[in-house]
């Protein structure tokens, strides 16, 4: 009994110590975000009640664009999150579940970019996205994130697909079911955990993503919350209140899904990894 | 693929799939030859927009990356190039910068993966314990994952700004004072900090899949140990760390991948300074291309970084054991 007390405590201690780490930083970003930025400059760990304010915020909606910026990361993200997953569970279909000479070829050949040096891509990519007429525009930002998530989607979903028993296709292709129905009505209900985390995982690449952003996007009609981030920590050195305000709302979508998806998150991120 | 797990370890997978042919061959004799080319038609069309997309944008940009790598394209003027030969990869050898930033990266993605993986086990360890309130845990630990990098490198550089971040005032609190400094500016410990944000952003990851591996380690292999007088070390040595070997070498792929080829964590936090100390392959090329203008030249450290990448995926497969190991 005294040993499994002491293992119990050990347990909370090395937990408390893990926490610590990892939420201290985002809560104390949080905290500041409310405080005026004298408050911040006081250099005080603790501020004091009367310290605390909504001034931050109201400042970084007030900048010039913001919702520009906004409206820009999410409809990019979310139209990501759609490509992919419908481009993808088609893909991990076939590669699940048809007979297809040359498969191996086809899987290597999906997944292989995935080990391609972004910034070597970046290069001709921009060269391709100007002759096609795709620079600065929300086409192109959005069809280079689906290609930098697709090959891992595809990846995790065959995975997911393949821990489908077979006999619900064979059962459903008896009653008369097309190979296409069995998609809509086997498998995408049973593996809709699946398509969420696959969803998720391209939203969050496309919602961070700054290095292909920062090329292919050259005005401010294209601009994500990233570059504006960053534009802004480098242009406001002083003003951290807001610069923590910011990146407060650059966080709260994310979190939100993130909230939605916790339980699957790694089940799904490794499920490309199991028995195929 | 044919990576395999010697046990289904993951929840989802729990319906263990057997390793039955695929569909058609077991369908009834009575279906035509026609009719199955007609079944994988169908499957090739299911997989033609996912293939397009990655080719013609993927693959067929790495390969023109190769190309360009042996021409003196600039972005000034992109649509008048000659073929240079080697002359780019002489140049990138006799750089100085460039091979600081080569070094960097290797220490970089060495020290944070190995580190990611021992730390990764430490809290698969502490997360697999059934104590009240676990569930609580696990389900949060993913957040710093979920951030996008812009914000985990905003989040670093408030921490550790000169006067008002958080790590200076607990020294001055503690009577350190003499310890404060600008960490990202001093170049001994503006590197220590990429790697910190990349153990802080990935750790969790490692830590959560650990355990869900572990989770799918059948328990009598532990009891019929006890049994036999091992002690929890080789406990670990025998039964749990063989049995996460595919996933240990799955999350290294990745994250090999994920720390050689990131720019934003350095660009973002110290642009590579203070002078060049924190300089990696990836923001080395990024500046040579688009402040630069020299296509070519990027290009050619791109295809170094390509092989090297390569070159990495095949030695973890190497040390950590083969994909098709059963």
């Amino acid at each position: 009994m005294k040993r499994r007390s002491l293992e119990l405590l050990l347990t909370y201690a090395g937990l408390l110590i893990t926490y610590a780490i990892l939420l201290l930083p985002i809560g104390w970003l949080i905290v500041s975000s409310f405080r005026s930025n004298d408050s911040i400059q006081t250099g005080r760990l603790v501020p004091a009640l009367s310290e605390l304010t909504l001034t931050n915020y109201i400042e970084v909606f007030a900048i010039n664009n913001v919702f520009v910026f906004l409206a820009n990361s999410v409809v990019i993200a979310t139209s990501v999150m759609f490509l992919v997953v419908m481009l993808g569970s088609l893909g991990a279909y076939a590669l699940s579940r048809f007979a297809l000479r040359g498969k191996n070829l086809l899987m290597m050949s999906t997944l292989l970019p995935q080990f391609f040096p972004y910034v070597l891509i970046l290069i001709p990519f921009y060269v391709l996205m100007s002759n096609l007429g795709l620079v600065d525009t929300h086409i192109g930002l959005i069809l280079t994130h689906t290609s930098i998530t697709l090959p891992f989607a595809i990846w995790m979903l065959t995975g997911y697909f393949n821990a489908i028993p077979r006999e619900l296709d064979q059962a459903a292709l008896i009653d008369g079911c097309s190979r296409l129905g069995v998609l809509f009505r086997i498998i995408y209900p049973t593996a809709l955990p699946g398509l969420v985390v696959a969803g998720f995982f391209a939203f969050v690449v496309s919602w961070g993503d700054y290095l292909f952003v920062s090329i292919l996007s050259q005005s401010e009609s294209t601009q994500t919350l990233p570059i504006a981030l960053q534009a802004f920590m480098n242009s406001l050195q002083v003003k951290w209140g807001m610069i923590t305000a910011g990146t407060v709302v650059a966080i709260v979508p994310t979190m939100l899904f993130f909230s939605l998806v916790q339980r699957r998150l790694v089940a799904g991120l490794t499920a490309g990894a199991v028995k195929n | 693929m044919g990576w395999t797990f010697r046990y289904s370890q993951l929840s989802m997978s729990q319906t263990v799939h057997s390793d039955e042919p695929p569909s058609v061959g077991s369908r009834p004799v009575t279906h035509l030859r026609s009719a199955e080319m007609r079944h994988a038609a169908f499957g090739y069309a299911l997989l033609a927009p996912a293939i397009c997309v990655i080719l013609g944008l993927n693959l067929y940009p790495t390969l023109s990356g190769i190309f360009t790598s042996f021409t003196d394209q600039s972005l000034l003027n992109p649509n008048t190039w000659r073929a240079v030969g080697w002359q780019n990869y002489q140049r990138l050898l006799t750089d100085p910068v460039f091979r600081i930033s080569f070094i960097h990266s290797l220490v970089l993605t060495f020290s944070a993966v190995i580190l990611q993986v021992i730390l990764g086990l430490g809290m698969a360890h502490l997360l697999i314990r059934k104590v009240p309130g676990i569930h609580w845990f696990r389900s949060i630990a993913m957040v710093t994952w979920v951030l996008p990098i812009i914000t985990a490198v905003v989040i670093f550089r408030f921490l550790t700004l000169p006067n008002i971040g958080l790590i200076n005032i607990i020294l001055t609190t503690l009577g350190l004072g003499s310890f404060t400094r600008n960490w990202f500016g001093d170049p001994a410990f503006a590197f220590l900090l990429i790697l910190v944000m990349h153990l802080w952003r990935n750790v969790p990851f490692y830590g959560i899949a650990f355990m869900a591996a572990m989770q799918a380690i059948p328990q009598d292999l532990y009891e019929a140990a006890t049994i036999d007088g091992a002690s929890s070390w080789k406990r670990f040595w025998h039964i749990t760390l063989p049995n996460l070997r595919y996933i240990i070498l799955v999350m290294v792929v990745l994250h090999v991948t994920f720390t050689l080829n990131n720019f934003d964590f350095v660009y973002l936090s110290t642009g590579g300074g203070p002078v060049d100390a924190t300089e990696v392959l990836a923001t080395y090329i990024y500046k040579q291309a688009w402040s630069g203008y020299m296509l070519g030249y990027a290009s050619a450290g791109g295809v170094i970084m390509l092989v090297i990448l390569v070159l990495l995926v095949i030695l973890s497969r190497k040390l950590i054991g083969g994909f098709a190991e059963k």
